[in-house]
C-alpha cells in the first residue's frame, strides 16, 4: 500500500472534519479501555501474568535462533512446506508459486496484519486471482477499498449505515431492507460461505509458532480463519519470525494477556493449534500445507535498541488507550500499523524518513506502556526514535536549532535560570491585569487554541529553593531548641545542596513508578556520549517555556 | 522446487535470515537455553469461579454464551438431544462425526437419527464429542482425525458437543498436557480445536453479533458423575 506517513499533520486534520467519525471514534476511546480494565481486574493476577510472559518472550527472543531451527524441525516433521522470506516481495512471490503451482484461481483468508504488511491481495489479484478476505471487518474494508483502521477491528471507522449502502451495492441479492446489524452479518455470511467451499487456497496467519511441537496458533471469534485452515486443498501461513514461542504453555499464557488485552474476553471462541496436513486416515482438512516465514527487518529490529518491540503480541491496546488514536484514527498514520505500536514498528519496516512524523504523534503520556501487555516501553522507545530523527537531521532545522538551544541552555543553571526567571517576571508584570495571553510571540502553538495564564512571578526554581531556606531555617531551630535530642531529621525531606541539582531525570518519568523502574542503560551499544544526547537536558527543568516546543503542541 | 524429503525451498533467505538472527542471539548450548527457561516458572492461570471443576466448566460456558444441559449417563444424553432437536427443529436429525464414542449412544431409546460423517450445506445441527473440557476458560477441545470433521465444528447452524465429566481439566495446560500425552502414542493431530462460544463478531459498530461464519448456537452437555446442583450454581454464578 501506499505510504502517506509522512503527511500526518495533514491526515490528522483531515481525519478531525467528520463530526460522525469523532464521534464513533470517541465512544472506541471511552469503551474499549472500560471492557479491558474489567476483564484484567477479574483474571486477578495480571501483572505476574505479563511479567512471566514477557520474560520468556525475551527469553526467545535471546535464543531466537535456537527457538527458530526448533520450530523449523518440528514444522517439517509435521509435514509442512516452510518457507523463509527476506522482504514482502518475497513471500507474495512465494505464495503466488504455491497458488500457481496448484492452478488455484480463488483464495480465501483469514485475517492476516503480515499480508497487510506485504501488499499481498493486490500482488495476488494482479497475477489473476481471486482473493477474498473473510474476517467480517477485512471484508468490508476490501469491499470498500479501503485499509484498516485498526489492526483487531479493521473495519471500527465505518458506520453500520455505511456497511449496509456497501453491502446494497456490492451485493447482487435484489430488494432488501438490510435495517440491523444482524442482518448484515448473515448476509456477509451468506455470500462468504460460498466463497469457503469453492476456494482452492486458505491463507491464514499466526498468533504465535510453538517450537516445540510445530503447531501454530490461530486466534478467532468469527471461526472465518479456522474455515480458511480446515476447507481448502493447500493452506498457507504467512506469519514472521518473531512469533516464534519455546512451548505450547507459552503460547497459551500469552493467549490469556492477548484476549483480555484486544477485546476484554475472557477467551475467544475459536483457539486452534495446526500441526501441518491431513494425516493417513483423516476424513479432512488440508492436503499440502505451508509455512511462509517473513522477516521484513525484523531481524534488524532483533539487533538494534528496538528489540523489545518484538515483544508485541498486536493486541490493539495501546490504540484502544492512545488520545491520539482516538483523536484522529489509524488512516491517519499513513500505513498498515497506526496507534503507538505503529508509530514504533513503521519507521523500523519501512523508513524513518519516510515516517518520522509518527513517532512525534505522542504526548508521552504513557497510557499504552501502562496497558501494554507485552509491558514494551512505547513512550520511551518513541522518544528514542525522536532521538534518532534529529542526529539524523530529519526534523526541520528551526525544530533542531530550538532543541540545541535549548539543551545548551539547560546545561547552564545558573544562566537558564537567570533566563526564566527574567522571562516569567517579565510576563507576570505584562499580564498581571489580565490574568492571561491571547497571543504571545513563538507560542502561537499553544495560543491558537487556548490562553496562556499569567505567570505569578517567580519560576518553581525560585520558589523550590525559598521553600527549602524556610524548611532549613526550621530546622535548625528546632536542632536548637532540642540539643539534647540526638535523632531527629529523618522525617525531613531529603537534605539538597543550595546549588541544587546538576542531572536529574525528568519528574514525569519519576512521578511513575512503573516507568522509573524500567528505566535502564539502553542505547549502550550506540557508544553515545551522554552529552550529544538531548533529552536529559529537556528534563532538568520543567518550566513553561521550551524554545520551539510550540510545534507540537 | 519441493524436494521430496519436504525440506525448505528457498534456502538462500533462508541463511540469510539465520545469520542475521545468530548475529543478534546470545550463544549458549539447548540444555542451558531449556534450564534458562524452565527457571522462569509458570504462567499464572485464571482463577475458577467454583472450586468444583464441573461447576467453573459450566459456569464459563454459560459465561461464553453457550447454553449447557447436565445428564447422568448415556441414555439421559440422548434423551435431552432428542428434547433439544424437537424444541428447535421439531426433528431427530443430526450429523455426528464417526467417534466411536458418539457410534455407542443408545440413539434409538430417544428415536434421534444421527447420520454418521461430515456435515453437508444445509444440515442444521451436528454434534461433536469433545475430548476435553477446559474449566478455566469454558472450552470445548476437538482434535480432527477420522472421528471428528473438523467442518463439523463449524458449518452447522447449532453445534452440539458432548463432554464426559470425567474429561474434565483445569486449565488450558493440563488440556495440552493431556493431548501430549496422547499424541505420543497416536502422532500429532493435525488441527487442535478449543471452542469456547457460538461464532460471533464485532466488527461492525462494535456491536456483538452471534453467527459471523460458524455455528450461531453452541449447546454443551455435561454427562457423567456430577453434583445435582452444578446446574443451578454454574446459572447463579454466571448471571444466565
Amino acid at each position: 500500500m501506499k505510504q502517506t506517513s509522512n503527511t500526518f499533520l495533514d491526515n490528522a486534520h483531515a481525519a478531525l472534519q467528520d463530526p460522525a467519525k469523532v464521534q464513533r471514534r470517541d465512544l472506541l476511546a471511552l469503551f474499549a479501555p472500560l471492557i479491558r480494565s474489567a476483564a484484567v481486574d477479574s483474571f486477578g493476577h495480571f501483572d505476574e501474568l505479563r511479567q512471566q510472559v514477557k520474560q520468556v518472550k525475551q527469553h526467545t527472543l535471546d535464543h531466537l535462533d535456537h527457538y527458530l531451527e526448533k520450530f523449523e524441525r518440528e514444522a517439517l516433521r509435521n509435514g509442512n512446506h516452510l518457507h523463509y522470506a527476506g522482504d514482502g516481495d518475497q513471500l507474495n512471490s512465494i505464495v503466488l508459486e504455491i497458488c500457481q503451482r496448484h492452478s488455484a484461481r480463488r483464495v480465501v483468508k483469514g485475517k492476516s496484519m503480515v499480508t497487510e504488511e506485504t501488499g499481498l491481495n493486490d500482488f495476488l489479484k494482479r497475477a489473476g486471482l481471486r482473493v477474498m478476505e473473510t474476517d467480517l471487518g477485512e471484508y468490508i474494508i476490501q469491499q470498500a477499498g479501503e485499509t484498516p483502521s485498526h489492526i483487531v477491528g479493521p473495519a471500527l471507522h465505518k458506520s453500520a449505515a455505511e456497511v449496509r449502502e456497501l453491502f446494497l451495492a456490492k451485493h447482487d441479492l435484489g430488494e432488501r431492507e438490510l435495517a440491523e446489524t444482524t442482518d448484515m452479518v448473515a448476509e456477509a455470511r451468506l455470500v462468504l460461505r460460498e466463497h469457503f467451499l469453492k476456494a482452492d487456497v486458505g491463507i491464514i496467519g499466526a498468533n504465535a509458532l510453538i517450537a516445540q511441537n510445530g503447531y501454530s496458533m490461530l486466534v478467532t471469534n468469527e471461526g472465518n480463519g479456522d474455515l480458511c485452515a480446515n476447507l481448502p486443498n493447500v493452506l498457507i501461513i504467512c506469519t514472521t519470525i518473531d512469533r516464534v514461542v519455546p512451548r505450547a504453555r507459552d503460547a497459551t499464557a500469552m493467549l490469556r494477556l492477548l484476549v483480555r488485552s484486544a477485546t476484554g474476553q475472557p477467551q475467544t471462541c475459536y483457539t486452534s493449534f495446526y500441526s501441518g496436513p491431513r494425516r493417513e486416515h483423516d476424513i479432512d482438512g488440508p492436503l499440502e500445507t505451508h509455512i511462509v516465514l517473513l522477516d521484513n527487518r525484523r531481524s534488524e529490529i532483533l539487533a538494534s535498541d528496538y528489540r523489545e518491540m518484538l515483544q508485541c503480541i498486536r493486541c490493539g491496546a495501546c490504540l484502544n488507550h492512545c488520545p491520539i488514536y482516538a483523536g484522529v484514527g489509524g488512516h491517519a498514520y499513513g500505513w498498515v500499523y497506526p496507534g503507538p505500536m505503529g508509530s514504533i514498528l513503521t519507521p523500523l519496516l519501512t523508513s524513518l524518513e519516510q515516517s518520522n512524523a509518527l513517532p512525534n504523534a505522542c504526548t508521552s503520556c504513557g497510557r499504552c506502556a501502562e496497558v501494554c501487555p507485552a509491558d514494551i516501553p512505547l513512550p520511551d522507545l518513541l522518544r528514542d526514535l525522536r532521538h534518532d530523527e534529529t542526529r539524523q537531521k530529519l526534523s526541520s532545522s528551526r525544530w533542531r536549532t530550538g532543541l540545541r538551544l535549548h539543551a545548551w541552555l539547560a546545561r547552564q543553571p545558573t544562566l537558564y535560570r537567570a533566563f526564566t526567571s527574567l522571562g516569567i517576571f517579565t510576563l507576570h508584570l505584562l499580564g498581571r491585569r489580565k490574568g492571561g495571553f491571547t497571543r504571545l510571540p513563538l507560542a502561537a502553538g499553544w495560543t491558537s487554541q487556548r490562553d496562556f495564564p499569567a505567570p505569578e512571578g517567580r519560576t518553581f526554581m525560585q520558589q523550590y529553593a525559598a521553600i527549602q531556606r524556610e524548611e532549613k531555617a526550621r530546622e535548625h531551630k528546632a536542632a536548637q531548641a532540642a540539643a539534647q535530642s540526638q535523632s531527629a531529621e529523618q522525617a525531613g525531606p531529603e537534605p539538597v545542596v543550595a546549588g541544587e541539582p546538576r542531572s536529574r531525570r525528568a519528574p514525569p518519568a519519576a512521578a511513575k513508578p512503573a516507568a522509573a523502574a524500567r528505566a535502564k542503560p539502553r542505547r549502550a551499544p550506540r557508544g553515545q556520549a551522554p552529552t550529544e544526547r538531548i533529552e536529559p537536558s529537556l528534563g532538568t527543568d520543567w518550566s513553561d517555556d521550551k524554545p520551539g516546543g510550540q510545534g507540537h503542541e | 522446487m519441493t524436494n521430496p524429503a519436504g525440506r525448505a525451498m528457498s534456502d538462500s533467505p533462508r541463511s540469510r535470515i539465520f545469520a542475521r538472527v545468530q548475529q543478534a542471539s546470545r550463544p549458549a548450548d539447548g540444555d542451558a537455553i531449556e534450564r534458562e527457561l524452565a527457571s522462569l516458572g509458570a504462567a499464572p492461570s485464571a482463577d475458577l469461579p467454583a472450586a468444583d471443576l464441573a461447576v467453573a466448566f459450566l459456569a464459563n460456558v454459560l459465561k461464553n454464551f453457550g447454553s449447557v444441559d447436565c445428564v447422568a449417563n448415556r441414555s439421559a444424553a440422548v434423551k435431552t438431544l432428542a428434547e433439544y432437536l424437537y424444541r428447535h427443529f421439531r426433528s431427530h436429525r443430526l450429523v455426528a462425526g464417526n467417534d466411536p464414542n458418539l457410534a455407542a449412544m443408545p440413539w434409538r431409546e430417544a428415536g434421534v437419527l444421527p447420520r454418521f460423517g461430515t456435515v453437508e450445506p444445509g444440515e442444521p445441527v451436528a454434534l461433536s464429542y469433545a475430548l476435553l473440557g477446559v474449566a478455566e476458560i469454558g472450552a470445548v477441545v476437538t482434535v480432527t482425525g477420522k472421528a471428528n470433521p473438523a467442518a463439523n465444528n463449524l458449518l452447522s447452524e447449532h453445534h452440539i458437543v458432548l463432554v464426559d465429566s470425567t474429561r474434565l481439566v483445569r486449565d488450558m495446560e493440563s488440556a495440552w498436557e493431556r493431548i501430549e500425552a496422547e499424541s505420543a502414542k497416536t502422532g500429532r493431530p493435525r488441527g487442535i480445536n478449543f471452542i469456547a462460544g457460538p461464532s460471533s463478531t464485532a466488527d461492525i459498530e462494535g456491536k456483538l453479533v452471534y453467527g459471523a461464519h460458524g455455528p450461531r448456537n453452541w449447546h454443551v452437555i455435561l454427562m457423567g458423575d456430577v453434583p445435582a446442583t452444578a446446574l443451578a450454581a454454574a446459572h447463579t454464578l454466571a448471571g444466565r
